[in-house]
């Protein structure tokens, strides 16, 4: 079991009306907390973290980062204590 | 196209008789007033699906987007904005028909929708001030147009950048799509709960008080 | 696919037609690619070492075969010329409706040369076309330009659209832009000093012609599944509501942004730096680029409660700033309100100015100021008069806008072309070296974005051939860690990882193709990072390419075709006399090491140099000159230019 901080940001924050949150993952793997993600705030949220065409998170106009900096996959894995911020990823304008 | 038909009206497999009750249109299409981004997407594709030989120009379109200026209000705060011009299939028979000298309009047996028959249409062009809500457009060639409702699946309510399956998925976006292809019950369940939408049925209504059109079945 | 050019000779007042055939859609797509074969064929006929602002300088615009056409994926028109900032290829896209109604004109491609005796303006009326005279809108701002003509010109047979410049390219002054319809503005580059220098002060067209879709079937059933697939993804919906300010909170988590003339990477003050334009400013009312599934766009209108700063601006009403607007404002210049922010996209796009080298050119004094570097005398010298040079004041903004706009004193005429051309006309002036402050990359063009911890954009910035931005080479994969990506493309993680130089060159290389060819294609760049292709739009829209204008090429050939657009954009520039040392970026990027974000200790100069080298190798070009070689350029079917560039002496040799 670890513990896991997570940050929202733009939409993510739209759909959690939340700054962030804490999770307790029985397995420390993304994919697990992408379950309690979608779990927790429904369509809205699965809709925007997981690609329906690959069972990856998306992609397309989304970014997640790590406290170094990383972007994260669905089969990475995670470590007690570590922070994802979950991001829209568009770039210039 | 008269309230006592004088002649076969429709092409295809039902064919209504002089004298045969025709049910009102079921679906019919809605705009939402000033709820519109002018991306033209109706224009483009209401074209392109209506051109034989794959042309795409927006004075063809079956739907215009035009300025419809509006009192300001607090979410409208300039006044300005713009409306999807399309015809709203308003009465059994509609205005357009009932001023038609050649009786060139028919029903589409699928929809219910009103249409033109261009072999019988002399582009006199009576129907044009006859339609209440200014949605018969003449093109460049003289040819009249009305919407046709694509055959039951419009293709600019399919393509509207806010189109509903978009904004459906929550109403957080504080705002409705602009083009609904609905029954009318639907359509006004919606307009409760979005103010903005009521202008539509208010027009509908007024019509409808003043004679203008008629309610069908 | 056919389309027709415009010829127009401002000297003569002589207006002809060209058809451009299908062969040529062929080789160069549309859009960009064509403008860029245009302007290629001018210079073989005129001076290429021209002065930008003379009669020989040819101004391009075109429009490709997407736009508009039922896509679905917005229109871009793109003007083309040589850029009197940088004195080098230059170019610029631009939304709106302007690039949509020409469509319906039959001419989607413009030729204009010389220089007419006194102002004009175009009118193109379907195939009717005429010069008018322009002498009650000189001196006129964008938007009141527009106004003019939209009641002149009047609704029949179509609405009216305009391409139009404002005071700043009235003056000639180097960083002009040229303004869609008083809301979009082709910035970069200094087309609109082109425009000045020729006289012409406006392009408006109507049209009721149409466009023919080769095959419509295709074209409906591929937009049909585009529009779902964009349906799918959530993200399209918070990109709709907040359009690129959806980045603003991204770049501030991982340290993107650029503060106070680059010196941080962060922005300050926490209305800025948060999501608070969507709570605070709602958009009213949208205007969109055309024939668009997304929509983006919005208006503001300020009412005075959001701020105290807002009270100045009651009643303003304009396009909802976009992300490098707030980078250039609330970045560059540390301005801390939205509303200022706002009102700093407005004044730009009033004058028709771009903002970045605008912005950097301002923020540069700034620095040296706060640094203690200039004295309130050389400040006075300047400026005529005194000046606080306060960051993020933006009543002193505005002043220093209207001196560079106006060109009315030391300051305006020194910066006009930007911050590098500025800071060295200023150090010589000084006789001190400021060159350190000035921020800027290829071509002396800035850009207002942290890129030291992004190879591929460091290089991007070094390479690109309009000069330093992030339109020829977004680096996505990089800067968005796309593992996937960098699977598909090169067989291992490695591009997607920030802290090695493998494959950073490679990536600029091949997102510069796609560039290229979306920029044919005339569609907007943001499609292509929500489409569910996953930023491949040389399989992404080759079906609707292919539908539209019947050109058969697969994903292969259209990549190859991206990779002739870059090169004989290259091509103009070794014709000029670029050559490797003029691949480069400024002294802060290159040697100051960030102190914040994400990624602290991020330096250019360390992966730089390898970067560079991998890059000249994947374009197949001289990695020691940075030159073209003959076998590269016939093997993309470009032996005549390299005929060219062998008698300029701007090949490769062996």
């Amino acid at each position: 079991m670890i513990t896991v901080r997570t940050e929202y940001h733009s939409h993510f924050k739209e759909i959690t009306g939340l700054p962030g949150d804490t999770f307790e993952l029985d397995q420390p793997t993304v994919s697990e907390l992408a379950k309690q993600l979608t779990d927790k705030y429904g369509d809205r949220m699965s809709a925007l973290l997981i690609d329906p065409n690959t069972n990856q998170l998306n992609a397309n106009g989304t970014m997640y980062v790590d406290s170094k900096g990383r972007r994260v996959f669905i089969e990475d894995t995670l470590e007690d204590g570590e922070t994802i911020a979950f991001l829209v990823g568009i770039a210039g304008g | 196209m008269s309230a006592q038909p004088q002649k076969e009206l429709v092409t295809g497999e039902t064919w209504y008789q002089p004298g045969d009750e025709i049910p009102n249109v079921g679906m019919k299409l809605f705009a939402l007033r000033n709820q519109c981004t002018e991306c033209n997407v109706c224009e483009v594709a209401c074209s392109l699906v209506h051109s034989p030989d794959g042309e795409i120009n927006p004075q063809l379109s079956r739907v215009r987007i035009d300025h419809a200026p509006e009192k300001p209000s607090k979410v409208n705060q300039e006044g300005l904005g713009f409306v999807a011009e399309i015809c709203h299939h308003c009465g059994n028979p509609p205005p357009c028909a009932e001023v038609c000298p050649t009786d060139a309009f028919y029903y589409d047996p699928k929809t219910l929708a009103a249409v033109i028959d261009q072999d019988n249409c002399i582009q006199c062009m009576e129907c044009v001030p006859g339609c209440p809500f200014d949605v018969v457009f003449v093109a460049p060639s003289g040819e009249l147009l009305k919407c046709d409702l694509c055959g039951g699946d419009p293709v600019c309510v399919k393509a509207c950048s806010t189109r509903p399956e978009m904004l459906n998925k929550g109403k957080q976006y504080n705002r409705m799509p602009v083009l609904f292809y609905e029954e009318q019950s639907e359509f006004n369940r919606l307009s409760r709960e979005e103010p903005v939408a009521r202008d539509e049925v208010g027009i509908m209504q007024a019509m409808l008080e003043a004679g203008k059109i008629s309610s069908g079945a | 696919m056919e389309s027709n050019l415009l010829r127009v000779d401002l000297t003569t007042g002589e207006i002809k037609n060209e058809i451009i055939g299908h062969d040529v859609f062929e080789r160069w797509v549309g859009g960009s690619g064509i403008n860029n074969w245009i302007m290629w064929e001018h210079f073989l006929t005129h001076d290429i070492n021209c002065d930008p602002r003379s009669p020989d300088n040819i101004f391009v615009f075109g429009v490709g075969p997407l736009a508009g056409s039922g896509a679905g994926s917005g229109v871009k028109g793109r003007i083309t010329f040589k850029s009197p900032c940088y004195d080098m290829f230059g170019d610029s896209a631009g939304g709106g409706k302007f690039p949509y109604m020409i469509r319906f004109t039959g001419f989607e491609y413009i030729a204009i040369t010389g220089r007419a005796p006194k102002p004009v303006y175009l009118h193109i009326c379907n195939d009717e076309v005429s010069l008018r005279d322009a002498s009650h809108l000189w001196g006129k701002d964008t938007k009141d330009t527009h106004a003019i003509l939209q009641k002149e010109l009047g609704d029949y047979p179509s609405k009216t659209h305009t391409l139009s410049i404002g005071q700043a390219g009235e003056n000639q002054v180097g960083i002009a832009g040229v303004v869609s319809d008083a809301l979009r503005i082709h910035a970069r580059c200094g087309g609109g000093a082109v425009l000045g220098s020729k006289n012409l002060k406006a392009i408006a067209v109507q049209g009721d012609g149409g466009i023919k879709i080769k095959r419509p079937e295709g074209l409906m059933k591929w937009s049909d599944e585009f529009r779902q697939s964009l349906d799918k993804n959530e993200a399209v919906y918070g990109f709709k509501r907040r359009g690129t300010l959806g980045a603003v909170e991204m770049y501030q988590h991982i340290g993107s942004h650029f503060w106070r003339n680059g010196q941080g990477n962060m922005f300050r003050g926490d209305d800025i730096t948060s999501d608070n334009w969507v709570k605070r400013f709602h958009k009213y009312s949208e205007v969109c680029s055309s024939d668009c599934f997304i929509a983006c766009d919005a208006k503001y209108k300020i009412d005075g409660t959001e701020s105290e700063a807002s009270k100045e601006y009651i009643g303003e009403s304009f396009r909802r700033p976009e992300y490098l607007t707030t980078g250039s404002a609330a970045g560059a210049l540390d301005v801390r309100d939205w509303a200022e922010v706002a009102h700093w996209g407005k004044l730009t796009n009033d004058y028709g100015i771009d903002n970045q080298d605008l912005s950097c050119s301002i923020s540069f004094l700034m620095e040296l100021k706060q640094r203690d570097l200039i004295s309130d005398d050389d400040v006075a010298n300047l400026f005529g008069h005194s000046q606080s040079l306060e960051w993020g004041n933006m009543k002193d903004i505005e002043r220093l806008v209207d001196d560079i706009v106006f060109q009315s004193n030391p300051f305006g005429k020194m910066f006009g072309d930007g911050p590098y051309k500025g800071a060295l006309r200023y150090s010589e002036m000084m006789g001190q070296n400021f060159m350190k402050y000035a921020m800027y990359g290829k071509g002396g063009a800035s850009f207002t974005e942290e890129m030291r911890p992004f190879p591929t954009w460091m290089n991007n910035m070094a390479v690109a051939s309009r000069g330093a931005d992030h339109l020829k080479g977004l680096g996505l994969i990089e800067k968005f860690q796309r593992r996937d990506l960098s699977q598909i493309y090169f067989g291992g993680p490695e591009a997607a990882d920030l802290t090695i130089p493998d494959y950073k060159g490679a990536s600029t290389a091949i997102i510069e193709n796609q560039v290229a060819l979306l920029n044919s294609y005339g569609v907007c760049m943001f499609h292509w990072m929500l489409d569910p292709a996953g930023y491949m739009p040389e399989k992404y829209y080759g079906e609707a390419y292919r539908s539209i204008t019947g050109v058969e090429h697969d994903s292969d050939q259209l990549m190859r075709d991206g990779e002739r657009i870059c090169n004989l954009e290259k091509a103009f520039n070794s014709r000029v006399g670029m050559r490797r040392e003029h691949d480069t970026i400024c002294e802060r990027w290159m040697w100051e090491p960030t102190d914040e974000g994400m990624y602290p200790g991020s330096v250019a100069a360390d992966m730089f140099e390898p970067v560079l080298d991998e890059y000249y190798q994947w374009r197949g070009w001289d990695v020691k000159s940075g030159l073209q070689t003959r076998a590269k350029l016939e093997e993309l079917d470009l032996g005549e230019v390299a005929d060219v560039l062998e008698a300029d002496g701007a090949l490769a040799r062996g």
